[in-house]
């Protein structure tokens, strides 16, 4: 059976809000550990960067003290963790028949969770377990997804938009990231470690390259690693593997543009070596990921979303 | 007498919209003095219109644009022949009222005896019959051409006053409005009296160019009464006057929530601006070219700033002056 | 004779009771039950009710709350033992309803197109006409193969007599099917002995029935059509039994914004472009179907679809209109009704109404509001009521004055004590509980029963309201070959 567009696309967002959830817990608990250990106390705007590396602009009126607070729970910020939970939930409970109850119980369960303890008035003393119940909940979530629902055409909508979002935040992470350690070449970059850890990469890496943090390294790690999953090229990698299952457009013109972008894409990632990119700026190659994510979004939506009508009719 | 009428419609979006689905009442009736010879309806962006007979026997078309757009462009042709009405005697007899009551028992034109949408019986209202003394005193037909008269009188001619939506204890308050309010008013009025009464949407070809309220370069409105062996009988409140050869109908209904010229939604956010010129041209035979109409006057009315819920529908709609 | 337990609590009273016709003496349909229930230990009882609960629970089978607990859902109250009907009572039902259901379409047939029955002043026009759920857009359009009425849930209740008489009809949107199908599945497992015993006629292929029947109304020269069924969405209450019975009949669940209109075609929007679509199966009422032809403020409805049905692209089912043959002042009208297209009595009786619109009748009603059950004509779940021998004097003098200020929006029957049916209350026994009989009837070209039908259980002591919304439970209903 045809799947609705608007279910498709229900399931896409769901998707994407719980992986971003996951991702903006795990970059926060790196940011809060980092804290007790103090040792950048000499950064007084750490905490901005951290709020700019997820992609957001932290409002004028907000403190140090708050921040943890304000990505974790406020709901007037619209990427907190539990404004991203809540979305994916009302978007999972729009096609609840078209996933499989034990997805919808474990979201409907870790939304009730999370939303529980927003409304603990001092959440720092268990700012640690919650992080980890966001991060579990959403790995856990993928486990059961992929084991319980068909792997058809509404799984991949779900993969689409994983990896979609995996490959937007692990490039904006990377890039403000950069831009505060400007990186040189050989020098030991301790900070590097915690970049790997918001991805959650430190051991994956060390295994490919020792505990040994150079710039040029964690960034080849990171964009181009073909295996780790929270790298850009494997995140691309996926998003092609399921563009490809889905079925023809049936306005060809538009039906191969995805395709044909994702493709692009994968190409610029699979036959860069660190050096040239290094060579032509970092922040330009990201710069052209972001670009080119955006436009695959926005062709998928066209292709299976939103497509005008005129077009589609065509006896 | 042959009328050959030109109707545009336009529709300027604040923002670009898509899937229009819109309804049209334009076509003239072909009933009682009138039939109508001839109808084209254009649009643009280019749709194909359909139409049908709605339940009150008026011509419904209707299309779609699915495609962006960012104006929306009617334009309704057509050639309509009037001759003049029965000529009814000077009055009735009071047994008159017998036979209204018995048409009311019979429940035969019951959605036109009893109140709809924007002809109903307010407290305002009745305050206004006790006023104009509406009531049994003399044969209907008198009471009738009486009440014409009066409402004439006491309501002032105003584009201002009231908006296409307003009810009519807007302009009995004020007591100033438009043919809308004029006709709604007197609907409500006759219907409390027992006797049907019915809005009629349509045309007015004006005698002189500046005497006459209304109906310059815009659509007219005004009602039909019925009563037994004489059918339904024209007046027009606006202007005090029977109506004649000069009254084309378009479309009758309960009120005007029943016969609006246009009536659409399409989806996007956006608020639409209407501006509509009608030119009407006499002529003796049917065959006159399109090209001999003289603009009368061109009337824009009504920016509608509407917040719209998620599907972002609006309704379009045009107060008839 | 004494009851032996767990009946030690069963006490009869006035109704007519379902199992027993004297104390210890059940009918004979209920002997198998009877037998079996005094054999099984009440915990065993229990176990079953906790299992049952639980399936009903995991299956989804629920309700969504609205106000403070938000999306919470619950079950509705379920209860354990089944209601036997025998075969030759059914048999009177399932005619009784198949006349009652033609005839009422051939009443819709008519009234909408040439009004015979309002001409020779059978059915007055002024019902009809002030009549909430009447459209007058209807008016000459042509429904496929002359069905408006596809789906019914007309509610019966057994008088202390013993005979079924209809209480109500439902041809807009009934509720429930979806209850009637899963408690079904649920009770097999909780007394599989008994159902084979007993020999119980099976229900299960209601899905396949109503797509058959959904199909077969499709527009001509659709070979292979394709039906949908169009929800209010995941907010609705009913939410669950939509997607149950999309299911069901293997269908998409699509909502308005799902469905556009071009060209009189109406089509769905899918990953692999537009499809169209020929049959509705639509749980939204005629209010908000179509924005452009009704309610321009709906959201959940189709710009245009009212113009594709009327041009014959596509079946609605319940055809826009139905609602008008089940107002409850037209209700008292129905015997007449039947009698003038078939020509013969009903088969089924139903309870007698006073119209409050109708001089004569509101003086009696007013006179006798203390024994009578008022009821308001546009409101259902047991909304609006008033049970004249259960309510306090400020309750009357509240309900009288709202009828002598809308004497259209009430009518009044006499209060009946309906029949009671055993339950299991509490864990701790068997009770006779107020019930009644809510039968599905598809309509098509045959008219189709699954024999049985949702038994609406009133688990209030002495409650005589069955409704959901008011604290009603259901139970599965055996019909027996």
């Amino acid at each position: 059976m045809d799947m609705l567009s608007r279910v498709a696309d229900s399931l896409y967002w769901m998707s994407r809000y719980l992986e971003r959830a996951e991702h903006i817990a795990r970059v926060l608990e790196v940011y809060l550990s980092e804290q007790l250990e103090e040792y950048t106390g000499d950064d007084n705007n750490r905490w901005r960067t951290v709020v700019e590396s997820i992609g957001l602009q932290a409002p004028d009126d907000l403190v140090e003290e708050d921040v943890g607070h304000w990505m974790a729970f406020d709901l007037s910020n619209q990427s907190s963790i539990v404004a991203c939970i809540m979305s994916a939930r009302d978007n999972a409970r729009q096609v609840r028949e078209q996933i499989s109850s034990e997805m919808w119980e474990h979201l409907n369960r870790l939304f009730h969770r999370v939303r529980a303890a927003s409304t603990t008035e001092d959440w720092s003393a268990d700012q640690h377990e919650f992080l980890t119940e966001v991060k579990e909940g959403a790995h856990l979530f993928q486990g059961i997804t992929d084991s319980t629902m068909n792997h058809g055409e509404g799984w991949h909508f779900i993969q689409l938009g994983r990896f979609m979002e995996r490959a937007v935040s692990v490039s904006e992470l990377i890039k403000v990231h950069f831009r505060e350690h400007i990186p040189a070449d050989d020098e030991e970059h301790h900070e590097g470690g915690d970049l790997l850890k918001s991805c959650t990469a430190f051991e994956a890496y060390c295994k490919v390259y020792t505990a040994d943090f150079k710039p040029l390294r964690i960034s080849e790690f990171l964009l181009l690693n073909r295996e780790f999953p929270h790298s850009i090229c494997f995140a691309i990698d996926q998003v092609e593997v399921s563009l490809k299952a889905l079925p023809q457009s049936a306005d060809r013109r538009v039906g191969d543009r995805a395709l044909r972008l994702v493709g692009k894409l994968k190409a610029m990632l699979s036959f860069s070596q660190i050096d040239e990119i290094m060579a032509i700026g970092l922040p330009v190659f990201l710069a052209e990921i972001d670009r080119q994510c955006n436009q695959i979004h926005i062709a998928l939506h066209q292709i299976y979303i939103e497509y005008p009508v005129e077009t589609a009719i065509q006896f | 007498m042959f009328f050959s009428i030109r109707h545009v419609t336009r529709f300027q979006y604040s923002a670009p919209v898509s899937e229009s689905n819109m309804e049209v009442r334009m076509r003239p009736r072909s009933d009682g003095n009138q039939r109508c010879i001839r109808f084209d309806l254009q649009v643009n962006p280019r749709s194909k219109p359909n139409s049908y007979k709605d339940h009150n026997a008026n011509t419904v078309h209707y299309f779609d644009v699915p495609a962006q757009h960012a104006k929306l462009t009617l334009v309704a042709s057509s050639v309509t022949e009037v001759d003049e009405p029965e000529v009814l005697p000077a009055a009735l007899p009071m047994s008159a009222w017998d036979e209204v009551d018995e048409v009311n028992e019979g429940a035969e034109h019951w959605e036109m005896q009893n109140p709809s949408l924007f002809a109903k019986p307010t407290p305002l209202l009745l305050a206004l019959a006790k006023e104009l003394n509406v009531d049994r005193r003399e044969d209907p037909l008198t009471i009738l051409r009486q009440l014409n008269g009066d409402l004439f009188k006491a309501i002032e001619y105003s584009q201002k006053a009231t908006r296409v939506d307003s009810p009519i204890d807007d302009a009995i308050r004020s007591r100033k409005g438009v043919c809308q309010d004029y006709s709604h008013v007197m609907i409500a009025l006759v219907r409390n009296l027992g006797i049907p009464c019915r809005y009629v949407s349509g045309y007015l070809y004006p005698k002189t160019k500046l005497e006459e309220r209304s109906a310059l370069g815009a659509t007219h409105a005004w009602l039909e009464a019925y009563l037994h062996n004489h059918g339904w009988i024209g007046f027009d409140p606006t202007n005090n006057e029977l109506c004649g050869v000069r009254h084309i109908r378009t479309a009758v209904g309960t009120d005007y929530a029943d016969v609006p010229p246009t009536r659409g939604v399409f989806k996007g956010r956006a608020s639409s601006q209407l501006s509509v010129a009608v030119r009407i041209h006499p002529t003796d035979s049917p065959t006159d070219e399109e090209d001999d109409f003289i603009s009368v006057a061109a009337a824009t009315n009504d920016i509608q700033e509407v917040e719209i819920p998620t599907w972002d529908a609006l309704q379009q709609q045009q107060q008839q002056q | 004779m004494a009851f032996p337990a767990p009946f030690q609590n069963y006490a009869l009273g006035d109704a007519y009771d379902e199992m027993f016709a004297a104390p210890a003496a059940p009918r004979e349909q209920f002997q198998a039950l009877y037998d079996r229930l005094q054999e099984l230990p009440l915990a065993e009882l229990r176990r079953r009710k906790h299992t049952a609960d639980q399936a009903f629970l995991n299956q989804g089978i629920t309700f969504t709350l609205s106000g403070r607990d938000e999306g919470m859902e619950r079950i509705i109250p379920h209860d354990l033992l089944p209601r036997i009907i025998t075969g030759a009572e059914w048999a009177v039902i399932e005619t009784g309803l198949t006349q009652r259901i033609q005839a009422l379409n051939e009443f819709l047939r008519d009234i909408y197109t040439d009004g015979h029955i309002l001409n020779d002043k059978v059915v007055p026009r002024d019902i009809i006409f002030s009549c909430k759920h009447f459209r007058r857009e209807m008016r000459g359009v042509q429904v496929p193969k002359d069905i408006y009425v596809t789906v019914v849930g007309t509610d019966l209740i057994r008088t202390p007599a013993g005979e079924f008489v209809v209480l109500e009809d439902n041809l807009r949107v009934p509720s429930g099917v979806s209850y009637m199908l899963t408690s079904r599945q649920v009770m097999k497992r909780a007394f599989p002995e008994l159902f084979q015993t007993c020999d119980v006629r099976p229900i299960d292929h209601y899905g396949q029935a109503l797509l058959a029947t959904l199909r077969e109304q499709a527009p001509d020269n659709r070979s292979d059509p394709t039906v949908v069924l169009l929800s209010p969405g995941v907010y609705n209450s009913a939410y669950f039994e939509h997607s149950y019975l999309a299911r069901q009949m293997g269908v998409q669940l699509v909502e308005g914004r799902d469905l556009v209109v071009h060209d009189n075609i109406v089509h769905m929007r899918t990953t692999g472009g537009l499809r169209r679509v020929d049959v509705i199966y639509r749980r939204i009422d005629d209010d908000f179907i179509d924005p452009l032809s009704f309610r321009p403020d709906s959201i959940l409805g189709v710009p245009g679809l009212f113009n594709a049905y009327r041009t014959g692209n596509v079946t609605l089912a319940n055809a826009i209109g139905s609602g008008v043959a089940d107002d409850k002042a037209l209700y008292a009208y129905v015997p007449q009704i039947i009698r003038y297209y078939t020509g013969r009595d009903p088969i089924l009786n139903q309870v007698e109404t006073f119209l409050c619109s109708k001089p004569k009748q509101l003086q009696h009603v007013m006179e006798n509001i203390g024994s009578l059950v008022v009821k308001a004509v546009g409101e259902s779940g047991g909304y609006g009521m008033l049970i004249g021998p259960h309510s306090s004097k400020a309750e009357r003098e509240d309900f009288l004055a709202r009828i002598q200020a809308e004497p259209r929006n009430y009518i009044a029957q006499p209060t009946i004590s309906i029949s009671t049916a055993p339950c299991f209350i509490g864990g701790s026994g068997v009770e006779p509980r107020h019930v009644d009989l809510r039968p599905y009837i598809l309509h098509g070209e045959k008219t189709t029963i699954v024999p049985g039908g949702l038994t609406r259980v009133a688990l209030r002591k002495g409650s005589l309201v069955v409704n959901s919304s008011q604290g009603g439970g259901s139970k599965d209903t055996w019909v027996l070959n």
